[in-house]
């Protein structure tokens, strides 16, 4: 089933052309890498899907509705998720309320008064997600600067999986980690393929990529320059792609 | 981003009470420190009476530090807050003293000029993209001199007794400002430490694009808070207006200041993302305390900005100490 | 082009030196205009300007605390070379580069409001053809003779003093007139406090409740300006002491008169901007008709009372705008 739909999307800075009419399909439950040279316009495509960039061209289709022109709250309620590569938390503020970071749940205090965050349910069940990741974080109520790397890492993590995602994209998750931490991820990434949620992996790792997707795109220059399956093609090819030597 | 990483690691030596709301401790030090030193000093200084002094000539101050407070803790700034206050007082008084209107309709004359103000400068700081520090400067100017045309350069004097009586008022032997100040601090304190917007207020300021990106409509935000801000500064124009029973287009100038020195003293990040009204209370009244022991020594008046500039620095300086040594532990 | 350029402006050069041999023009420099008082200035200035029957042109800052630019608006006037320059300095010293370059180019100097100190003008290398204005001391002095005629000299009890902006001299002058001639006159009321009121209105309203809290038997309060005063007059009511306490402001604004008139300021020290403003006007146009003028002219102040304004009998004023 096809979970989301890019169809001819064009995005400029200025003069510059990042995106010169992408198409790329994404299947439910798929596990594609997406790999390019820097400044070949993965992070602005993906920030298309996720609505932070408008497009000046084409439109992105997900789950059979177009969702285009929807800003990147109504996206994210409809299942996209992104991991940023600066993890994009909030320091000052706690980690339970960096995972419910604009869906916190609210209720009537003392039955009456209206809007009040309910910050015991937030903690309650940020708690159970960072449980079920398996991460370590030594308290849920404390402010995310505080965290190492791979802490911070997790948060982010917890952030993106909390609210049932169909889609999650990945920039970069693996850049900063240790060995081990990688691993974790990587294991991640084929839990949530079980699970049915489609994950874009976004790495200059070929050897992460082709450990966990299905399939491998390039870009280059703002363009699709090759979209195969992992069985039919190679690391070379791969490399080939991404430099314009093929 | 370092900043704020070590803002953060420092927020857990100054925690204080709900998770929710940090306060630091040595602003309440500063605060009972003061007030001992004066009680000590003057006799007078822990009667009741002069208790409700300090809540009364905090209450201008305090409300203003309140605006400020939102508007600083998600990273912005509001200095046309005094401006707009002597404004709001100067449009409250037209409506009631020239125009003849029934006072409740003044009251709302002088907020909803407050909170036009702030919208104009949140709509000029989202949308022509101008940096909020030249956006209310410019602001401090035009309400400054916009208060000036409407009065005639005078003020206007001389107001009906229902607007005076929220000044002036004593139920139960309390000032009205005093109800008034209190109800907005625990209303607000309410919207900052427990509502989304509040939550929202916070992270934009703590990081905007991440805010963006969990989906919080930032440009919407941010002119909510300068409205809200400017809501503050009616307010303030109000309790001023009352309580002076005239709209006094010089009422508030400098006022900007103070009310922000306020909430950076109760522990508002000046780059964003922490802030609470609780912290600023005490901010407000340690200006409040100082000031009021200050009068009551009959100190004169250039030892006073001495003492007042030195306790401001007294206060940062305690902060940076604490900081420096959460860091080497 | 650019000939005939400079042939107009040689022409236009010509024209108001033949202008000026006949008119005088008046350059005449302010420190604001917004605010009543300067307003009246201006309004006595074009009146004596008219009685006169000379030209002046007349230019202010944005505000009275805009010094530096108001040098530059000094130095831009004299190149229109007026014949005297008429001046309201924002500090002694702001303007005194700018005067001694017009007493260079033969230009008197008239000092308005009283703002310059002729010896450090002197030191500066200028010449002041005379200082004209409100006698700040005198009005403080005014006050304090009107506390003491309503409490009696031989009163006892604490007195209030509300001083302007820290540091600025005209509301020191006022401040130190009131004391000095209430211990004179009436030695038994002590001056227990004299505040910084900044020439704020809520910081006024402030200082009277806190000195209420130690002296509750406070008898009068003297401030350095109406604004001040009417905050007090508010907090002072405010807490119930309205009555009991004389309160006495400096300047004579409408709002201070709107107080006066229902009961509650007890008395404003009228100065007569209007007046100031006149006189300055007809006094140099006297010097430069070859009479020689005192070097300090005090325009007399005026205190408003209720009883002085519902009689209304009081010739003076009429000049109280």
């Amino acid at each position: 089933m096809t979970l989301l739909e890019i169809e001819g999307v064009s995005k400029s800075f200025g003069s510059v052309d990042v995106l010169r009419g992408i198409d790329l399909t994404i299947e439910a439950g798929s596990v594609t890498g997406l790999v390019g040279d820097n400044g070949a316009g993965k992070s602005t495509l993906m920030k298309t899907i996720t609505g932070i960039y408008s497009v000046d061209d084409g439109t992105v289709t997900f789950n059979g509705e177009p969702i285009t022109d929807l800003p990147p709250g109504e996206r994210r309620s409809r299942g996209i998720e992104m991991i940023y590569q600066d993890l994009a938390l909030a320091k000052q503020q706690d980690v339970a309320n960096n995972i419910f970071l604009g869906r916190e749940p609210v209720k009537r205090l003392w039955g009456l008064i209206p809007g009040y965050v309910d910050k015991a349910r937030i903690d309650t069940e940020a708690q159970q997600m960072i449980d079920r990741l398996g991460a370590k974080i030594p308290s849920i109520n404390r402010p995310v600067g505080y965290l190492s790397g791979g802490q911070q890492q997790s948060v982010a993590i917890a952030r993106a999986l909390t609210f049932e995602p169909k889609l999650v994209i990945m920039d970069e998750p693996t850049a900063a980690l240790a060995v081990r931490e990688v691993e974790h991820v990587l294991d991640l990434i084929r839990q949530l393929q079980k699970d049915g949620i489609a994950v874009i992996l976004i790495s200059h790792r070929l050897n992460d990529i082709f450990e966990v997707c299905d399939r491998i795109v390039v870009l280059r220059q703002g363009r699709l320059i090759a979209d195969d399956p992992r069985g039919e093609t190679s690391m070379n090819d791969v490399v080939s792609h991404i430099v314009g030597a093929a | 981003m370092s900043e704020n990483a070590s803002a953060a690691r420092r927020s857990r030596s100054w925690t204080l009470g709900a998770r929710s709301t940090y306060v630091r401790i040595e602003s309440l030090f500063v605060l009972f420190g003061l007030s001992a030193i004066m009680a000590v000093l003057s006799p007078y200084f822990l009667q009741t009476s002069n208790l409700l002094n300090i809540l009364l000539a905090s209450a201008t101050i305090g409300v203003l530090a309140i605006g400020a407070t939102y508007v600083i803790s998600s990273a912005g700034l509001d200095l046309s807050l005094g401006s707009v206050l002597g404004l709001s007082s100067v449009v409250g008084a037209v409506t009631a003293e020239r125009l003849g209107m029934p006072w409740p309709l003044a009251v709302a004359a002088c907020l909803a000029a407050g909170a036009a103000a702030g919208w104009v400068n949140g709509q000029l700081v989202t949308r022509a993209g101008i940096p909020a520090f030249i956006v209310t400067l410019g602001m401090l100017g035009i309400a400054r001199g916009l208060a000036l045309v409407i009065s005639d350069g005078r003020a206007i004097y001389g107001l009906p007794e229902g607007l005076v009586y929220l000044g002036q008022g004593r139920p139960f032997g309390v000032p009205m400002p005093v109800f008034i100040f209190i109800g907005v601090a625990i209303l607000t304190h309410y919207i900052l430490s427990h509502t989304r917007f509040g939550a929202h207020t916070l992270a934009i300021g703590d990081n905007e694009a991440a805010a963006r990106a969990t989906g919080i409509r930032v440009g919407r935000h941010r002119r909510r808070l300068y409205t809200f801000s400017g809501l503050m500064a009616g307010i303030a124009g109000l309790i001023f207006m009352a309580r002076v029973n005239a709209g006094d287009p010089t009422a508030g100038l400098n006022y900007e200041l103070t009310a922000i020195t306020a909430a950076i003293i109760g522990g508002t990040n000046l780059f964003g993302g922490r802030g609470s009204i609780l912290g600023t209370m005490i901010g407000a009244l340690i200006m409040g305390v100082l000031q009021n022991g200050l009068n009551l020594l009959a100190v004169q008046s250039y030892y006073q900005q001495m003492a007042i500039g030195a306790v401001l620095i007294l206060a940062v300086f305690l902060d940076q100490w604490q900081a420096r040594r959460a860091q080497a532990r | 082009m650019k000939l005939k350029l400079t042939a107009a402006i040689v022409a236009a050069f010509a024209l108001t030196s033949a202008a000026q041999a006949q008119d005088r023009t008046y350059g005449v420099l302010m420190k604001t205009l917004a605010n009543p008082f300067w307003g009246a200035m201006e309004l006595g200035v074009r009146d004596g300007a008219s009685n006169a029957g000379v030209e002046y042109y007349l230019q202010a800052v944005e505000s009275d605390q805009a010094a530096e630019p108001q040098l530059n608006v000094c130095n831009t006037m004299l190149e229109r070379t007026p014949t005297v320059m008429i001046t309201a300095a924002i500090n002694s010293t702001i303007l005194l580069p700018c005067l001694k370059r017009a007493n260079e180019q033969g230009i008197p100097v008239v000092d308005l409001d009283a703002n310059l100190d002729h010896d450090i003008a002197a030191e500066a290398g200028v010449e002041i053809t005379f200082t004209i204005g409100s006698d700040n001391e005198a009005a403080g002095a005014q006050g304090a003779d009107y506390v003491v005629s309503q409490l009696g000299a031989d009163a006892t009890g604490p007195v209030l003093v509300i001083e302007g902006l820290s540091g600025n001299i005209t509301g020191q002058k006022r401040a130190r007139g009131f004391a000095n001639r209430l211990k004179e006159l009436a030695p038994g009321l002590e001056v227990v406090a004299s505040l910084p009121g900044d020439w704020d209105r809520g910081k006024a309203a402030n200082i009277t409740n806190d000195i209420l809290t130690r002296h509750p038997d406070l008898k009068a309060i003297f401030a350095a300006n109406d604004g001040m005063a009417l905050g007090a007059v508010e907090a002072a009511y405010a807490a119930g002491k309205g009555d009991a306490i004389i309160m006495v402001g400096v300047d004579g604004n409408v709002d201070a008169v709107k107080s006066i008139k229902a009961g509650r300021l007890d008395a404003s020290v009228a100065q007569l901007p209007y007046l100031v403003g006149k006189q300055a006007v007809e006094e140099v146009t006297k010097v430069l008709d070859g009479a020689t003028a005192e070097k300090f002219i005090f325009v007399p102040t005026l205190v408003l009372t209720k009883e002085v304004l519902d009689a209304g009998s009081e010739p003076m004023l009429e000049y109280v705008k």
